[in-house]
């Protein structure tokens, strides 16, 4: 095949062409790529901030690559070199950059973890002086409570103990269970019955007036006989006789359920039973006045001889 | 016919082309020093570990930077130690920067920690509401 001279000229242009295209680009690709490493370097702010000295030798070395590549040609080795220089410069400002954010957000964390310590300790404080607040009151309050029950026991005693002055024929002795104020049998009732005296009326006012003007407080009226005649008589003479001023009592307006009624004949005698004088002091009602608002404790049951 | 004085003035015509020439292509050796001590820097912020291809680059450089100054090509050493030096820079300051950033990563582990725990001792100590009747 031969070929015209138009024809090779042809081929030698078309390859000048792709040479040029080709190379062209490389050579100014490089400062292309300077001046982009250059410019984003500059739009960071925390290059401006912490790399200016790297930022600086940067730009220059792009000024220096652009003067080149004006004076020599893009291509020539001073072009490459400064657009080298300057792209790695950049890149030297950005890792710069990187290290100084990364010291900063150590040393804002090291701030941050003082401040957490602190704040732990401040509650850790605050706590411990709240516990010891609230161990102060609560032992107050106990204090209190306790002098409260004392004063409140200390009160129902004086109070007992005045109403028990007022009775005539009374005798009063203080329990676990309460003040108990001892009634003859004989000042309250005739031999064998189970309907108060007369003379019986003042001494039931002044229980009943007591109870009103106390009233958080209940009584036990417990009725005991002699052991003269049968258990079961006595038994049910005393329970008649103690159900006889528990009626009195609630007849004069206090509530049926501050009275109690127990009879317990015979048994818990005060005195042996062997004489008429240690007989008649058998023969009794007792009237359990209450400590506080609380039911009466039972009687504990007769030790055995 | 050659005198006495022409060798004399050959000989200085010498000396003198020799010192022109010797002037001419100064070999860089404190680009060359100033290179080497930026790889043995470096190598100090453990580039060998957080920037390796950075430091490869910049030893790769400083080897042919030598290799043209034992050639007496100045102008090629000249260019490569320029490079060598600022590859390694870059190799220092991106190791710097990757263990800084290492550092900054385990003090926001080791806050959020802290903050844990101090929120759970606050947590577990704060409410004293009275236990039910």
């Amino acid at each position: 095949m031969k070929r015209t001279l138009p024809g090779y000229l042809a081929i030698a242009a078309s390859a000048a062409l792709f040479i040029g295209c080709q190379t062209a680009p490389k050579d100014e690709g490089i400062i292309v790529e300077a001046r982009d490493a250059v410019s984003r370097a500059e739009s960071d702010p925390d290059i401006s901030k912490y790399a200016p000295t790297e930022l600086t030798r940067a730009r220059q070395f792009l000024t220096n690559a652009e003067g080149a590549a004006k004076s020599k040609g893009a291509r020539s080795p001073d072009a490459a070199q400064y657009a080298y220089l300057a792209t790695q410069t950049a890149r030297v400002a950005a890792q710069r950059a990187h290290e100084q954010v990364a010291m900063a957000h150590i040393k804002a964390g090291e701030t941050e973890r003082q401040k957490i310590l602190v704040s732990a300790r401040e509650n850790e404080t605050q706590r411990a002086q709240a516990d010891a607040q609230q161990a102060r009151a609560e032992s107050q309050n106990a204090r209190a409570e306790t002098q409260s029950a004392q004063a409140q026991a200390a009160q129902a005693q004086a109070e007992a103990q005045r109403l028990a002055a007022q009775l005539e024929n009374v005798q009063a002795t203080q329990t676990d269970r309460g003040m108990v104020l001892t009634l003859g049998g004989d000042v309250l009732f005739d031999s064998g019955r189970a309907s108060l005296k007369p003379g019986a009326q003042r001494s039931i006012e002044q229980i009943a007036s007591f109870l009103e003007e106390h009233p958080d407080r209940r009584v036990q009226i417990e009725g005991f006989t002699d052991d003269q005649g049968t258990d079961d008589y006595n038994l049910e003479l005393s329970q008649k006789r103690a159900d006889a001023v528990a009626m009195a009592i609630i007849q004069r307006g206090i509530e049926a359920q501050r009275v109690q009624a127990t009879g317990y004949g015979e048994q818990y005698p005060k005195a042996s039973n062997n004489s008429a004088g240690s007989r008649q002091l058998n023969r009794r009602v007792e009237i359990v006045v209450g400590k506080d608002n609380q039911a009466i404790p039972a009687r504990q049951p007769p030790v055995a001889p | 016919m050659i005198t006495l004085s022409g060798i004399r003035n050959a000989i200085w015509c010498g000396v003198a082309f020799g010192i022109v020439a010797c002037a001419a292509t100064p070999m860089p050796s404190d680009k060359l020093a100033v290179a080497k001590s930026s790889v043995d820097r470096a190598e100090q912020a453990q580039a060998g570990q957080f920037a390796q291809g950075e430091l490869t680059s910049a030893r790769n450089k400083l080897a042919a930077a030598q290799a043209a100054a034992d050639k007496h090509d100045a102008d090629v050493a000249a260019r490569m130690a320029d490079q060598a030096q600022v590859d390694a820079q870059l190799a220092e300051f991106t190791a710097r920067a990757k263990q800084q950033e290492q550092l900054a990563a385990q003090m926001d582990a080791s806050l959020d920690d802290l903050r844990h725990e101090a929120q759970r001792n606050s947590a577990t100590a704060a409410p004293q509401s009275p236990p039910p009747q």
